[in-house]
């Protein structure tokens, strides 16, 4: 899966391929990280790097309560991080570089407005596909790729949780 | 004896905690919006008083006696802020034959006006800032004003009679401007204490703000302690406190020591209560204020002294003698520094930040305490102070405290809103406080150099990250995203779930 994450107003391509049971080959800037990631708890996530000697980082990661947005906390520091920004933001112009599953996440907390495609769908990238409420404002949901609708785990009128998964396509 | 707590967030929890040490019973109050308040949850019982604002509960004096009547409580700790230093609560307490747990009716009035209180540390010998002695009078016409004015000389500070927490305060360097600093001084105390009335004061340059804690008890004693260093301050407000001060000697420790209890002494003070002053660079001090309540920061002083300030507050309020060894309240084991943590985002000029907290994973290990009134699950209401706990680290030494410190708020996790906690790691890495080089001006000074010098640059966020860090972050944020969408820990806890029912039913159809 490849994702663009912006943070520090940095636009980067991130791609993640499984390497065995909990770890990761991980490329960033050309540079590839062998990463050993396991979660803890509902935000927590300790990763260990292998290089030369192994690094041990422990970050949470809280959706922001706006689309497409983290937070990433970091030893006291929290930063704000955008994934797939461009694919999944309202007006967003949609991209195909997506690889594997991608699950369209609520990214925030809000209310199921409009569900727009059925298990076994085809939709195209940029397909609208569920409509969120949240704060007043109704807020399309895009597929970020061209794809079947394997799972829709909501129905209209439905209360969600931020972060949680709507809708996946394959 | 049963406790009524007159307060909510940390220090309720604080003093519940304090009864619950002694064997006594806590009764808490609670507004709408605080009825899953963690002071709520870890008191014994708990009166809801009223609707979320303030001023229609934790200000409402009728609830809150009638709350303590309720609970059949014979004693009331008011805490800080809201109705601690209100002389008619305390009044209010004694008249319902409840037990005030604070000085008396009599000195919180005293000493809750500005020129009262200079008046009595006068009285006691003790030097006060120079300024006016009274009030200024309303009717006095403008040319008299400004004579008066030249008189304490500039430049000068106008403050309220009845107030606190830096407002109704302005400082005024000309003449000029003298008449406009009056004015909204005036409107400001007005609306912010009920009471308009200022005073002049000279202004002392680069300031301390020293702080002597002090108990005393019915029979007499009174018992000053080690100072606390205050003037880690961002608009007149503290943010980071800490015990012993490196500008106070032992001779000088013990010089306003000295003057502090002669001032409580005249106004025969009982209970806890903090006598500030301003130390100049020359190492005199000005008599500022008292405080008639505990204080945010009296964790400070407990750590570097093992005396438990809420225990005697209790103890002193049953009667008993105070049996605190005056040399050793004076003499500080290692060093303690107290951080304030705030719902506010450093980033957006300390702007409040009130909602839900997600997740909370305080600090812990050797040297630190964390007083805190929030938990996870709790949403931070607007109609509040924006304090959510105080972190305290001590050690043997205060390289060794800052250090720990540094330590504590990188482990200290708030989720779901931002907090100051980045703002203090930065401060912490501050040459001139690791130095302890400061005085009250230092921080509002340092702040806006920062801002001048990062309009420019990108990196100007307290939470900044090397470019190494911004690595890992790109990296863990992917790999977040990568395992919520393979469902890693979503399956597996449905996976749980299914198994735990199917364990269920076996049993059930076994049964």
């Amino acid at each position: 899966m490849t994702f663009e994450i912006e943070l520090s107003g940095r636009l980067r391509r991130v791609s993640v391929e499984r390497a065995r049971p909990g770890c990761y080959r991980v490329t960033l800037d050309g540079a590839v990280h062998e990463v050993d990631a396991a979660r803890v708890g509902e935000f927590g996530l300790s990763l260990l790097f292998d290089g030369d000697a192994t690094t041990s980082r422990e970050l949470q990661v809280v959706p922001s309560g706006r689309i497409a947005e983290l937070l990433v906390r970091l030893e006291g520091r929290t930063v704000a991080v955008s994934v797939n920004a461009r694919r999944t933001g309202r007006g967003a112009r949609p991209e195909v570089h997506a690889d594997g599953e991608q699950q369209i996440t609520a990214p925030m907390p809000g209310r199921v407005v409009r569900v727009l495609a059925a298990e076994g769908d085809e939709v195209a990238a940029g397909q609208a596909v569920v409509v969120v409420e949240a704060m007043k404002m109704e807020n399309e949901l895009r597929s970020p790729k061209a794809g079947r609708v394997t799972r829709v785990a909501v129905t209209p009128g439905m209360s969600v949780e931020g972060g949680r998964v709507l809708i996946v396509i394959e | 004896m049963k406790i009524l707590v007159a307060n909510r967030g940390e220090i309720a929890v604080r003093i519940i905690r304090a009864c619950r040490e002694m064997g006594l019973r806590s009764v808490a109050v609670y507004s709408d919006c605080d009825r899953a308040a963690r002071h709520v949850r870890e008191a014994d019982q708990a009166y809801h008083i009223g609707p979320s604002e303030a001023a229609r509960s934790y200000l409402r004096i009728d609830a809150l006696v009638d709350a303590a009547r309720r609970s059949g409580a014979d004693a009331v700790h008011p805490g800080y802020g809201f109705l601690a230093e209100n002389a008619g609560f305390a009044r209010a307490c004694r008249d319902a034959g409840l037990t005030f747990i604070g000085p008396s009716p009599e000195a919180i009035a005293t000493m809750g006006s500005k020129t009262a209180a200079r008046e009595a540390a006068v009285r006691a010998g003790v030097a006060v800032v120079p300024g006016t002695e009274r009030p200024l009078d309303e009717r006095v016409s403008d040319e008299e004003t400004a004579r008066i004015a030249a008189r304490v000389g500039y430049p000068l500070v106008v403050k309220a009679v009845s107030g606190g927490g830096g407002k109704g305060m302005r400082t005024v360097d000309r003449a000029a401007a003298l008449l406009g600093a009056i004015r909204s001084a005036r409107s400001e105390a007005g609306s912010a204490f009920g009471d308009s009335a200022v005073y002049l004061e000279r202004r002392i340059q680069r300031p301390r703000h020293i702080e002597i804690q002090l108990l005393g008890d019915e029979h007499g004693t009174i018992v000053p302690f080690v100072e606390r260093e205050c003037s880690i301050q961002r608009r007149h407000q503290k943010v980071v406190e800490e015990s012993p001060s490196l500008a106070v000697s032992g001779a000088l420790r013990r010089e306003m020591a000295a003057a502090a209890a002669a001032v409580a002494r005249a106004v025969g003070y009982t209970s806890a209560g903090t006598i500030e002053f301003l130390l100049d660079e020359a190492g005199g001090f000005y008599f500022l204020e008292m405080n008639t309540r505990l204080q945010v920061e009296h964790p400070v002083t407990e750590m570097v002294t093992s005396v438990d300030l809420v225990q005697w507050q209790i103890r002193i309020a049953r009667g008993e003698r105070l049996a605190v060894d005056p040399g050793r309240a004076l003499t500080p084991e290692g060093h303690a520094i107290e951080c304030r943590i705030y719902a506010e985002d450093p980033d957006q000029g300390f702007l409040p930040s009130p909602g839900l907290i997600r997740g909370l994973r305080p600090a812990g290990g050797p040297g630190v305490r964390d007083d805190s009134g929030v938990s996870a699950g709790y949403t931070v209401p607007v109609h509040y102070d924006s304090m959510i706990a105080k972190l305290i680290a001590w050690a043997p030494s205060r390289p060794d405290a800052v250090a720990r410190m540094a330590r504590a708020l990188g482990e200290y996790q708030v989720l779901g809103i931002p907090t100051t906690i980045p703002f203090f790691l930065w401060l912490m890495r501050q040459p001139a406080y690791g130095r302890g080089e400061y005085d009250t001006t230092y921080l509002d000074r340092l702040l806006a150099e920062r801002t001048a010098a990062g309009s420019a640059a990108s990196r100007s966020s307290f939470s900044a990250l090397s470019s190494a860090e911004e690595d890992v972050v790109a990296i863990g944020a992917a790999l977040d995203a990568c395992l919520r969408a393979s469902g890693g820990h979503g399956a597996q806890a449905a996976a749980d779930r299914g198994r735990w029912l199917q364990t269920a039913r076996r049993e059930a159809l076994r049964g």
